[in-house]
């Protein structure tokens, strides 16, 4: 029983609904299955609804009604509303047949001339909208009102010529009733209309405008956006595709009766709301607003071909889009936080008891003062260094959390220098032979830092995990790395699942969300090549440079991976079990290995890691600083051997200046602690060591 | 003798007796039952299993009337019905009749919103081998069959009515037209066969004549601004009762009850007698909707026994009005029957 609960957990399905609500395309998902889910109804339940004919004609009638939709879609998401996209329309399609069939125009003149009208109608909206700064709502609706009732007035007026209009032109007749490769013609010039504006507002310098306009009008004028013309353009745009479904409509249908376009800025803004465009603007796609015209219209049409009574078709629909609408807004509104709820998928993780640390205990653990009295430097002149290395020519290089490498210059460390800003979260440090700084970068990669002081990428994604939903090619976290003696990189990524600020939450899942990454400068690949690890760290080459150590954070253990030799490829555990929660690995000059605690075990997290269900209450019911968490309020570095035996173990109790350790560095005789929050860099003088030994010449000879 | 062939004797007596007995009833008066039950199997073999589809403009009083008598008689003859209800959306209306010509009924019955919206469709309908039959409000395209009013003749009919009243010094000849939907010939053709009566008399002036897309609100809006600026008004033309009932409230506002007198075409509605009994409208020209469903219905059983091919000729079936001036007219209007709904 309990080992099926084990794998349970070790293998939630949790873990896909999660990634899958991570998915952008998931945004849109509730229109999307709407819309199919609608069209299935309708299928099924109408005889011949799938027939070539019967498409054609859904199409015929849809292509208008989309036009529209897209122009309401501009002026939503330039963050206002356009409602007199329906009467812009209807006087479109009386001008179209004044002009076309009344005056007899040229085709062309009459479309530049209907289309200039729609356009002027657009530039009256977003003239006053942009450069008059009045509300979208009412001008538009002003707008609306003034059409309609000179649409009405115009109508009246010519009430004999529209009741004889009869058009012997093919091309007028193509237009209204034609078909392209079975497509029909007004449909046709809707795709390219949909996919002309998709690339326009998401690829086009205007169109990206108004999107930023739409989502944050402040932000777009900081970033140098001409906020005015970028909302004067939506409306225009807006009203020349009104204008656009005018004429489309017109060689439809040849008539314009007082219904045209009555309610169609209802159903446009319908549409795009039940599409999932925020009506604050600036969120949503052209696809979204086509996905909710296709579903109101599929509606009407669908209701009306089953022969359902006319009031009772108004009624469902405006029921069936308050439902959705209220779902999508609270889907898109929450989508977030249910992620949240799923997201987080403890794993099941045994310990069992660690050795001791009591000060008595006898263990090569017990705790000392070892570390009290080290000799602060650089005190509040850092912030957060994670890991810290030391030069040839001992000059101190450490990260900072604002994205940059500090280096103290050497002999006294007191004169601060900014060595390279690189951005991110910079962690783990090493040099290559060529005295090149890598360093690992949160959210960014691994990058490098020439001695000249210039920054280059080193790596920034890997081989994509196929069977994976996530898209897990970009590197994360990457957290420590070192550099092969055939200059191969070697270096961990902590976790594929969460961002650093959240490192938290992925010890309390102890689920193996890591891996062991190489670059290979030489050809320029990087390769995963360990996967499932959890919270991998600490990446040291032996002294060998045979294999790699790594430790696993979260369960407290230390592997060696073999790069050379017959075992190459394979890993195994070094050293399990240990008291405290594994960071940095780092050579010491006894050609042992020196490592950081991060943190220190508790009889109490370590039951919390065998109880899933525990930890999933405490992340949904409790607010987050009342959370169990590891214990990180401890300063404690231990040395060990190849073979995986622990010889000592440095401490400052309670950690009052060395909390958090991640990084210890030995140096010339003296011991450099690092810690991720700390404000500080630690030394101390080991009496013991070799005074002449250095990083760099073990792993890089004299040189 | 064996019992099986006494069975056998038996069965040779009752065929040669039956045959007598057949003979006998060929020879006697039996040969024009035949002849009627003959009819009637060709009546049914015409009929039986064919669909009719009906696609009005939207259900009303005036539209739920013909569709309930329609549905009664087409019931009784076996026929399959199928109603498709826009609700006055033109647009709806369209794709309506376009995809119930793609489902290809035998007989499409439509009532056109105005006289371009269908056109090209009903041609197409006829093409395809449907059976095409116009009610009251016609389309450009003319179809096998149109059923309903001459709306040019009831113009002409109420124009004269109400000269008689208000021209030649009767009245101030001050005359107001409410129309329906502009372009539906219904209401542009009584506009039309009325105004061409009008204009002869020189006594009358028309001082509006304003579409109200059948809408009430809309005509008494349009009442009230022409009562403001023509206080003498002498009559209102309405094509239409429901529509008009606007007007009666925008009268009663602005006091004219009397001196505004409204003339409607009826479609013979109750509220319509109602309002008129009430002294709201002042004459109606009225029809009955009922006897008109049963007009459609004979244009369409007409047509399927016909043997034409559709669209082969034009026929109509031209409904008679009659005057409702007081409540001994009721016969007038229709009675919607209490178990309809």
């Amino acid at each position: 029983m309990k080992s099926l609960q084990r794998f349970w957990h070790r293998n939630s399905p949790q873990l896909f609904l999660g990634e899958l609500l991570e998915k952008r395309w998931m945004e849109p998902i509730i229109p999307f299955t709407l819309t199919i889910a609608v069209f299935l109804a309708f299928a099924l339940t109408i005889p011949r609804y799938t027939s070539l004919g019967n498409l054609q004609q859904l199409m015929f009638n849809f292509a208008e009604q989309g036009m529209v939709a897209i122009a309401m879609a501009f002026s939503v998401l330039s963050g206002g509303i356009d409602l007199s996209v329906g009467s812009v329309f209807a006087m479109s399609n009386f001008l179209a047949l004044y002009f076309y069939l009344i005056l007899g125009l040229p085709l062309p003149v009459m479309i530049v001339a209907v289309l200039a009208f729609g356009a002027l109608m657009g530039a009256v909206n977003g003239g006053m909208i942009a450069y008059g700064k009045t509300r979208p709502f009412l001008t538009t609706l002003v707008v609306l009102i003034i059409v309609r009732a000179a649409y009405n007035k115009v109508t009246a007026a010519f009430t004999d010529e529209l009741a004889s209009i009869n058009s012997e032109s093919p091309v007028w007749d193509f237009m209204g009733g034609g078909t392209i490769l079975g497509v029909p013609t007004n449909m046709a010039v809707l795709i390219v209309v949909a996919v002309a504006t998709h690339f326009f507002l998401t690829r086009a310098r205007p169109g990206v405008h108004i999107m930023a306009v739409g989502s944050s009008r402040k932000a777009a004028r900081h970033a140098g956006v001409n906020v005015k013309w970028a909302l004067f353009s939506a409306y225009v745009i807006s009203g020349a595709l009104s204008a656009l479904a005018g004429i489309f409509y017109a060689a439809r249908q040849n008539s314009s009766g007082t219904d045209t376009g009555v309610g169609w800025e209802i159903n446009a803004l319908a549409a795009v709301v039940l599409g999932g465009i925020s009506l604050a603007g600036g969120r949503g796609t052209i696809a979204r607003a086509m996905m909710g015209a296709a579903i109101i219209f599929m509606l009407i049409s669908g209701m009306v071909q089953t022969g359902i009574s006319g009031n009772f078709t108004t009624a469902t629909i405006g029921i069936v889009l308050l439902i959705a609408v209220g779902f999508n807004v609270k889907w898109v509104k929450n989508k977030g936080k249910v992620l949240q709820k799923v997201y987080v998928v403890p794993s099941w993780v045994d310990f069992e008891p660690p050795p001791s640390i009591a000060r008595d205990s006898g263990t090569v653990f017990a705790e000392n003062d070892r570390l009290r009295d080290a000799e602060p430097i650089a005190l509040n002149q850092i912030e957060g260094p994670e890991d810290i290395i030391l030069d040839r020519d001992d000059h101190l290089y450490t990260v900072n959390r604002n994205g940059s490498i500090i280096r103290f210059r050497a002999p006294d460390y007191t004169v601060r220098e900014e060595f390279a800003r690189i951005g991110g979260r910079p962690l783990g440090l090493a040099f290559d032979r060529d005295q090149n700084l890598l360093v690992c970068i949160a959210g960014m990669g691994v990058y490098g830092v020439k001695p000249d002081r210039t920054v280059f990428k080193v790596t920034d994604r890997t081989n994509r995990t196929r069977t994976r939903l996530k898209d897990d090619s970009r590197l994360y976290l990457a957290d420590d790395l070192d550099v092969a003696p055939d200059g191969k990189i070697y270096f961990s990524e902590a976790t594929t699942r969460y961002e650093l600020t959240d490192w938290a939450l992925d010890g309390f899942e102890g689920r193996g969300n890591g891996r062991l990454i190489c670059h290979d400068p030489a050809t320029g690949t990087t390769r995963t090549i360990l996967k499932n690890l959890t919270f991998p760290n600490g990446v040291c080459i032996a002294h060998d440079g045979k294999s790699v150590l790594w430790a696993s954070t979260w369960l407290c253990r230390v592997y060696r991976y073999w790069i050379a030799t017959e075992k190459a490829g394979t890993c195994e555990l070094l050293i399990d079990n240990l008291p405290g929660y594994c960071d940095n690995i780092n050579r010491s000059s006894d050609g042992n290995y020196w490592l950081a605690f991060v943190g220190l075990r508790s009889p109490v997290y370590d039951l919390a890691m065998a109880n899933p269900g525990f930890r999933i209450r405490m992340v949904k019911q409790i607010p987050p600083d009342e959370w169990l968490c590891p214990g990180i309020n401890y300063g404690c570095v231990i040395k060990f051997d190849d073979k995986g035996n622990v010889l000592e173990s440095l401490w400052d109790p309670g950690g009052t200046s060395h909390p958090t350790i991640t990084s210890v560095r030995e140096h010339k005789g003296y011991l450099y602690i690092g810690g991720l929050e700390n404000n500080r860099i630690g030394r101390i003088r080991l009496p013991n060591a070799d005074p002449g030994w250095e990083a760099h010449k073990s792993y890089w000879g004299a040189a | 003798m064996s019992k099986a062939s006494r069975l056998k004797k038996q069965l040779w007596w009752g065929v040669a007796a039956s045959i007598a007995a057949l003979t006998a009833i060929a020879a006697t008066p039996s040969k024009a039952a035949e002849a009627r039950e003959e009819l009637r199997q060709q009546f049914d073999k015409a009929l039986k299993g064919k669909t009719v589809a009906w696609a009005p403009v939207w259900l009303g009083v005036l539209e739920s009337e013909w569709t309930r008598v329609m549905k009664a008689h087409f019931d009784d003859y076996g026929m399959k019905f199928e109603v498709r209800d826009a609700n006055f959306k033109s647009d709806v209306q369209l794709q309506a009749v376009s995809s119930l010509i793609n489902e290809h009924p035998d007989v499409l019955v439509v009532q056109n919103p105005n006289v371009t919206l269908l056109a090209k469709e009903l041609k197409r309908a006829m093409e395809a081998g449907i059976y095409v039959v116009q009610v009251n409000m016609a389309s450009n395209t003319l179809t096998d069959a149109y059923v309903g009013v001459d709306a040019r003749d009831m113009g002409r009919r109420l124009a004269k009515n109400m000269i008689a009243d208000c021209g030649g010094g009767k009245g101030s000849g001050e005359i107001s037209i409410l129309e329906g939907e502009a372009t539906a010939a219904y209401s542009l053709d009584m506009k039309n066969g009325a105004m061409e009566v009008f204009k002869a008399d020189p006594s009358i002036k028309i001082v509006s004549s304003q579409p109200t897309s059948w809408d009430a609100n809309k005509a008494g809006e349009i009442t009230s601004t022409v009562l403001q600026q023509h206080p003498n008004l002498c009559g209102i033309l309405s094509v239409w009762g429901p529509q008009a009932a606007g007007a009666v409230q925008a009268i009663k506002a602005a006091g004219k009850t009397g001196t505004a007198k409204i003339y409607v075409a009826s479609d013979g509605q109750p509220a319509d007698c109602d309002l008129l009994e009430q002294g709201g409208f002042y004459r109606n020209l009225s029809y009955r909707a009922d006897t008109q469903g049963e007009a459609i219905v004979n244009a369409v059983i007409g047509l399927l026994q016909s043997g034409d091919k559709p669209g082969a000729k034009r026929t109509a079936y031209y409904t008679t009005p009659a005057w409702v001036n007081s409540k001994d007219d009721r016969m007038y209007c229709f009675t919607v029957p209490k178990d309809a709904k």
